[in-house]
Order: C-alpha cells, then structure tokens, then sequence
C-alpha cells in the first residue's frame, strides 16, 4: 500500500512539473499568433483611442515577463483572468459549458465501450465469419466517413423526414426546467441527446472494438484458455470470465485516455447538432484571441488527460494484479 | 436528355479554354510596334490581403478574379487569404503594411445615415493608424464636404453636400465595392403574419416583434440565428448580435422605422433650439420592467454614464456631446460642442436607456474595474420586452411588457441559437422556429421557397463588401493607376456567379447603397469591367509594358 502513495506521489510531481511546462508553451503560443486581441474584442470603427483604453485595462501593454508572472500565479489560484470576448471569469465560462460535452461524450463513450468491448469479445470468437467481417467493415465505414457528413445525414432522416428526433441544441425552444436537475434529467433533454450520441457513438465505436477483436485473439491463443476448455467450462464463461477479462488492458488505456481528450468534445458533433458545448467554445477562443477562456480551457485539458493517464495506471493493478508499482 | 447534357457542359468547357488561351496569345506582345521604348521603374508586387474561404468564399474567390485580371495587366499579385482578426489588425495596424484587401462593412441600422460611410472612414483625420480610414485617402476637397455635411441640419442641404461627396469618390476611387448581399428571410406563414423587413436590417429589427401578429394560441416568436450572445448588459454589448436582442429589452428615445424615418420612442418630442442644442420631451407614463417609472433623470443619468465611462461601442455617437441638462420634470437638454446632424437619427436612436437606481452604484457595490463586467442577469429596461432567462449558447427569452405604450400581440419572443446556417434552415423546415434572424446564404433562399408553411421575404443591404488600397504608396498612390484598377473588376461576375444574383453588383466609391434611397447619388457615372479601357488609361498616363508584359511606372 506504501508503495502505491508513493507512486501516486511520485505521479503527481511529475504532473505538476509537465503543467508548468504545458501552461508555459501555451502562454507563449497565443501570443506569437498573427494579428492581436483587441481587434477582435472591439469593433473595428472604433476609434483608436478607446482600442488602447481596452488595451490597458487588461494589461496587454505590458511586458510579456509581467504578462507571464501574473498568468502563473493566477493559475495556482485557479484563476485565469476575465475572459476578453464575454468580460466575465474565463473559468466560469468554461464551467458553464462544460456539463453539456461531459453528459455528451460520456453517454457516447459507453455507447461506444458497451457495444466495443462486447463486440469486440465476440468477433474475435467468432474469427472467420461474415458475421465478423461485415462487423470490422461497418466500424471501419464510420470510423472513416466525416462525422459531419454523418451527422447531417442523420439530422435529414431522422428529424426532417421521419420526425422521430429533435434536429439540434439540447432542449427545446423555450423549455423551462423547474430545478437544476431537470436542465439535464428530462425526457425532452433525453430525446436531444439521442441523436448526436449515436453518431458520436458510431465514430468512437472502432478504436474498442477493433483493439478489443485483437487482443482477444491473442488472450485465446494462450494456454490457461486451454485449461479452461479442457476442464469443460461452457463456451460463454470462457469467453466474458477469463479471455474477454483479460483482453480489457488496452481498452482501458484507450477508454482513460478518450475520457481525457472528451472534455474538448467532438468539435464536428457540436457544430452540426448545434450543441452548446465546450469544444466549440475553444475554437471559438482562439478565433476570437479570447487568450485567457482559451489559455484555461487547454491547461484544463492538458491537466485532465494527464490525471486520467494515472487512474488508467492505477486501474491496471485490478485488472492484471502481476503488476505492480516500483 | 443527359446526352444533350454533357454535349453542352464540353462545348461550354471548350469554349473557355478557347477563350483562356486567345486572351494569353493578345497579352504576350504588347510592345509589338517594334520600336525600342525605354522603361521607367517596374510597379513592385502588390499584395492583397482577402478572407479565408471558410469566413468568406465570396471574398476569397473575387481575391482570385482580381489577382488573374492584374496579372494580366502585367502586375505581380502577392494574394494571401487571412483570418479575419489578423486582417484586422493589419490594416488598422501602425505600419499600414499592406497594398490591398478585401473586406466589408455590415449593415447596421445607423449607417443608414451617411455619416460613417462619408465622413468615418475616408476623412484625412482618420487616415492614422487604428483610424477607420485604412485606405489613407487624403483629400481636401473631400474633407470639406465631409465635414460640412455633418454640420447640416437641413436634410436638403445635407443631402446635395452627399451627393457631391459621392461623386468625389467614384472618380477618385479610393475603395471599390465588390457586391452587396439581397437579405432573404422566410418565417412560418401557418403561425405568423404582419411580418416586417428592412433594408440593411433583414426580418429581425426591432419591429417584426413588436408587429407580428400570431395564427394560432402558441403566442411566443421562435427566432433562430448561428450568433451566440457574448453578455446581457447593455454597457458591454460591442456587436450588432447584442445589440438586435437588447434593444428589443431597453428603450431608446427615437426608433427608426421601416420606412427609415424617425419615429418618437421614449422621446415624446424633441426640439433643435439651435444648432448646438436640442431639448428633449420624455414619454409620460414609463415603466422599467421593475416597476420603477422612466423620468428625465433616468435619460440624462444614461447619457453622462455612456460618457463618463467611454463606452467603446458608442462613443462615436457621443463625443459631441458637451452636456445634458436637466430642465424641468420631464425634458432634458443636449448641448454640443458642435453641430451635429446625426444626433437624433443615431445617437437618439442608439443609445438604451439604463435605470439609475440600478446602475449607479453598481461598480461599487459588485467591485468592477467598469461596469461592462457586470453580469446584468435581470435586464431591467423600459423596452417592449422583458427578459426571462438567458443561457449562454442555448437561447435567450422574453416575456411581451405589457405596459409599454404600444399593443404587441405576441407572448415574447425566443432568441435560439444554432450553430452554422445549415441547421438554421432543418429548423424553419422542422417549424422548430419561426423566422431567421441573419438572411440565408444562396443555396438556402430556393429551398425555402420550397416549403409551403414558409413565405420569403427580401429586402436590401446598406452594407457591403469592397477591395481597397493603401494610397500612402505606389502603386496605389497614383490616380490613373487606380483608375484603370477601377476597370478591371467584373461585378457582374461576381454577383452572378458568386452570389447567384441575390445582391447588388458593386462599382467604384459605391459606399452608399442605392438602397438608401435619400442619399444615394443616382447619378454618378462609374467605371465599368473593361480591361482593354485599363490598358488604355495606362497607357495614356505613360505607363509602359517591358519585353515580359510586365508593367513599368511613367519615365520620371
């Protein structure tokens, strides 16, 4: 168990060390890109004078050094300055938002881990067949086609023809929820998230399915799989308990890692069912040179991928307990 | 049928290559009369910064046209498509690096008035960096009538000074408009009717809500638009998506109606004193949303915050304002520091009124730097609605006010917001909303058409899309260059291909739309696509062509 805290420990300073890192480049990146803030924050026939007035008050005139040192020190204080675009916190513009592509992206995800991680068990089961092939094929298909096109497609034949879906957003036009619980718990929030969770669902679907189909194949190859037949299990224990269990490694490396990368959401997805998530609100930052909504945004990014990476780390020792921390 | 088809498309492919080729065969021996001339300095490589063709095809692909017409006119084209706020900071940027570009100036409703596009952007005093006049036009002639025009209060007299500005500008052709859009809407004829559209302003101006007259018992305006929201505070808002939502929630003292004619809001009447001061008379019988009543000292309390505070959005409007007075109970005196024409037909008509007791106190009370931080999540105004809730990229609604002094038949209206055009239009089809908020793009107008429960509506835009110059240096400095320039813009092309007719084909100084029917000067004779006649003026003003058809300044 002590040595588990101190790899965790150990972990953590470590992260610590790459964040710094991290909100360093990215500090400098926004500020090397063409063209400055201020002409996207004010209107363009505005004079010259109040464009400079805007200038100082967010302490653009002054050195990068300064600039720099008060970003640090903002950051350990969790605050990333006001937002240039919205005049409001950029961490709470963030929040706002964020709760829409995390209820999207993790109702993908086990859309996409459900159906990968049995699929997957079961093609590689069944290795040989159409049933299989025909399997890989359509993942591959989605996987390939632009989840925009997929999108729209979708949007036209199950909202305009046929009617069954809500075309876009997350609720419908002037939908009042009585309590905060209902904003994302209501049957009319569900019949919204329908519709962009299967096509998100559909392109996230190859990367469990495919790795699951082939680690499998070699769990199978080896021999307490043997074992395990000669001592007559059924078919179906052999394959969920002891193969499909031990085949899950990499999908929960890929399943961490995809947590990690989902709070930007699927920029695609929101854009084409016009849902108001935080993976559109990060193009837009930088479009709009809104430094501090896009600086917080990818430093909280960068943040989260790096802490999944440890939970991926740590969740390994339940699944494979021959491994251990050193 | 399909045979008939292809014959057509590979003759039409054929005669264009035809084309193609015999216009290089008449460019490659310009210098064909076999005397040896002697060339002045080459003209350097111009550079035209356009948009990308995500931000504006329209742009990037009239960029293209441009860049093959002077190349054939023997002048290197650097073109390089940018992101809209580097273009920005390009040509309002301190070293004016740049020959060309493309840009365009939106319609808002207060440049119905001349005054931005006459005076704002081509006088010399705003030729300096960060000034509007990025194109550095510097004319003296010019100035005067720039300047005289927005001292006259006669609109006669205005008018003429105008319409000589404008002939200035087609001769001098500092700027050439590349086309105007056609603003198309369409809204649900099985829901709604008495629907309004305005030149420049489309279908949602501050008077589709306030006259829409719904079909059926669901009384609430379902309005889609692809523009988020970026606050809910009248300081604070700085873009015309703002400004469509929050002056339907907060009263001005005029309106400008569909006829574009002033119309009195919480200014009952109005009185120019003299050309320097203007009395105002304020509505009697106002509410605030809060029940608050709207005084003299709520209006005078605005203008001096605006002032006081610098509000960037509108300053433009204000600083000829030297200050308003209190006179009695309900009027209110303007003095300026000058003459000023625009005063009640823009500033009158733009500034909202805010609630003294709530804003005064506010930057104290909620430790701001500036009240453009404030999170305004009530909205108290005096407007014909009243705001209900506000979530951010979602959509935003409000409730009819039913003591505002006109009769809305409407419940109130919702502000959905999409996110690309598309989605806009699977809505209209779907009836998730009513109307369309910013006009279809070209592919969208037939298809609503299309739709029975949807009836099209267009109207013209006040704005445009223009190329323009740096005439701090050559070659652009030079007045028969930017005359034959003048000559090599196809607008018709670009209307008809580009636009596929919906819009209005541009010309040289065309800066105020034949829309704007006052003061646009139908009589100015304008250049028109004709390369030979560029040539031609070339020519005559002692520019040559070397061995390579590469065109060379005048011998000095």
């Amino acid at each position: 168990m002590s040595r588990l805290i101190s790899f965790i420990f150990r972990r953590t300073i470590q992260m610590l060390f790459t964040l710094v890192i991290i909100a360093t480049i990215i500090f400098l990146m926004f500020r090397l890109m063409p063209g400055d803030m201020s002409a996207s924050m004010v209107d363009p026939s505005i004079s010259a004078e109040a464009r400079q007035q805007i200038v100082e008050r967010y302490g653009l005139d002054q050195s990068l050094w300064i600039q720099y040192t008060t970003f640090m020190k903002g950051i350990v204080q969790f605050d990333f300055g006001n937002s240039f675009y919205y005049k409001q916190p950029a961490i709470d513009i963030l929040l706002d938002k964020l709760p829409a592509t995390l209820v999207l992206m993790f109702t993908a995800m086990i859309f996409a881990y459900g159906i990968g991680i049995f699929g997957g068990a079961w093609m590689a089961w069944n290795r040989g067949s159409k049933r299989e092939t025909t399997g890989v094929a359509v993942a591959l298909i989605f996987r390939s086609a632009p989840t925009f096109w997929v999108g729209i497609m979708a949007i036209y034949l199950f909202s305009v023809v046929l009617g069954w879906f809500p075309s876009s957003g997350m609720r419908s036009a002037g939908y009042i929820a009585d309590t905060n619980f209902q904003v994302f718990f209501s049957l009319d929030f569900l019949k919204h998230l329908i519709l962009p969770t299967i096509v998100a669902g559909v392109f996230f679907l190859a990367t469990p399915l495919l790795i699951m189909r082939n680690t499998m194949l070699e769990v199978m190859g080896e021999d307490f799989i043997e074992f395990a037949r000669a001592k007559g299990l059924p078919e179906r224990v052999i394959l969920y308990r002891h193969a499909a269990r031990n085949a899950l490694l990499p999908v929960v490396t890929a399943g961490a890692l995809f947590i990690g990368s989902a709070i930007g959401g699927q920029v695609l997805i929101e854009y084409v069912f016009s849902w108001p998530g935080l993976g559109r609100e990060m193009v837009l930052a930088a479009q709009r040179h809104d430094y501090p909504v896009a600086q917080a945004s990818f430093i909280i990014l960068a943040a989260l991928i790096m802490f999944m990476n440890l939970v991926a780390d740590l969740f390994y020792s339940y699944l494979d307990p021959r491994i251990t921390y050193n | 049928m399909k045979i008939v088809k292809w014959f057509v498309l590979f003759i039409s492919i054929a005669l264009i290559l035809g084309a193609c080729s015999s216009n290089s065969d008449s460019n490659s021996d310009p210098d064909s009369s076999g005397e040896v001339t002697e060339h002045g300095e080459s003209v350097p490589e111009v550079r035209i910064f356009s948009s990308l063709p995500e931000a504006n095809q329209v742009n990037y692909e009239a960029a293209k046209m441009i860049e093959t017409e002077w190349e054939a006119l023997g002048v290197s084209v650097d073109n390089r498509p940018t992101e809209f706020n580097t273009l920005v900071s390009i040509i309002y940027g301190d070293d004016h690096d740049y020959d060309a570009y493309t840009i365009g100036w939106g319609g808002r409703v207060d440049r119905i008035d001349p005054d931005m596009f006459i005076h704002s952007i081509f006088h010399s005093s705003n030729a300096g960096p960060g000034g509007n006049n990025t194109t550095g036009f510097m004319n003296d002639e010019y100035d005067v009538l720039a300047d005289a025009q927005r001292e006259e209060m006669d609109p006669a007299a205005r008018q003429s000074l105008v319409h000589q500005a404008q002939e200035i500008l087609a001769v001098e052709a500092p700027l050439l408009t590349l086309y105007s859009r056609l603003l198309v809407h369409a809204y649900n004829n099985e829901r709604f009717t008495n629907m309004t559209i305005m030149a420049g302003e489309g279908m949602y101006n501050e008077w589709t809500p306030v006259r829409a007259e719904p079909l059926t018992d669901d009384k609430m305006l379902r309005i889609g638009s692809q523009f988020d929201l970026d606050t809910v505070n009248p300081v604070g808002a700085n873009s015309t998506y703002e400004w469509r939502n929050m002056r339907l929630i907060y009263d001005k003292l005029v309106r400008l109606n569909p006829e574009i004619e002033v119309e009195p809001a919480a200014a009952e009447s109005w009185d120019v004193v003299d050309d320097n001061t203007v009395d105002v008379k304020i509505r009697p019988g106002m509410l605030f949303h809060d029940g608050v009543p709207v005084t003299a000292e709520d209006v005078k309390f605005t203008y001096d915050y605006f002032i006081d505070w610098e509000i960037a959005y509108f300053m433009s409007f204000l600083e000829v304002i030297e200050s308003v007075e209190l006179m009695d109970e309900d009027t209110v005196r303007f003095n300026l520091k000058r003459p000023y024409a625009p005063l009640i037909n823009v500033t009158f008509a733009q500034i909202p009124i805010i609630p003294k007791h709530i804003w005064e106190n506010i930057v104290e009370e909620e430790g701001l730097a500036h009240p453009d931080e404030y999170l305004n999540e009530e909205a108290i105004g005096s407007g014909p609605f009243k705001l209900e809730q506000w979530r951010r990229g979602e959509e935003l609604r409000t409730s009819t006010n039913r003591d505002f002094y006109e009769d809305i038949k409407i419940d109130g209206f919702i502000y959905r917001i999409y996110a690309q055009p598309e989605a806009v239009m699977t809505a209209l089809e779907t009836g998730d909303i009513d109307m369309n908020a910013e006009q279809f793009i070209p592919a969208h107008i037939q298809r609503a058409e299309e739709v029975s429960h949807l009836n099209v509506l267009e109207a013209g835009d006040i704005g445009y899309q223009y190329l323009s110059f740096n005439m701090r240096k050559p070659p652009f400095d030079d007045f028969a260059f930017r005359q034959a320039i003048a000559h090599t813009i196809d607008y018709d092309l670009i209307l008809d291909a580009h636009l596929q007719g919906y819009g209005l084909a541009g010309g040289a100084g065309l800066v105020i739309s034949p829309q704007n029917e006052f003061w646009f000067n139908a009589n100015v004779d304008r250049p028109q696509f004709d390369p030979e006649k560029a040539r031609q003026i070339l020519s005559e003003a002692g520019y040559t062509w070397d061995d390579e058809g590469k065109l060379r300044f005048p011998l000095q």
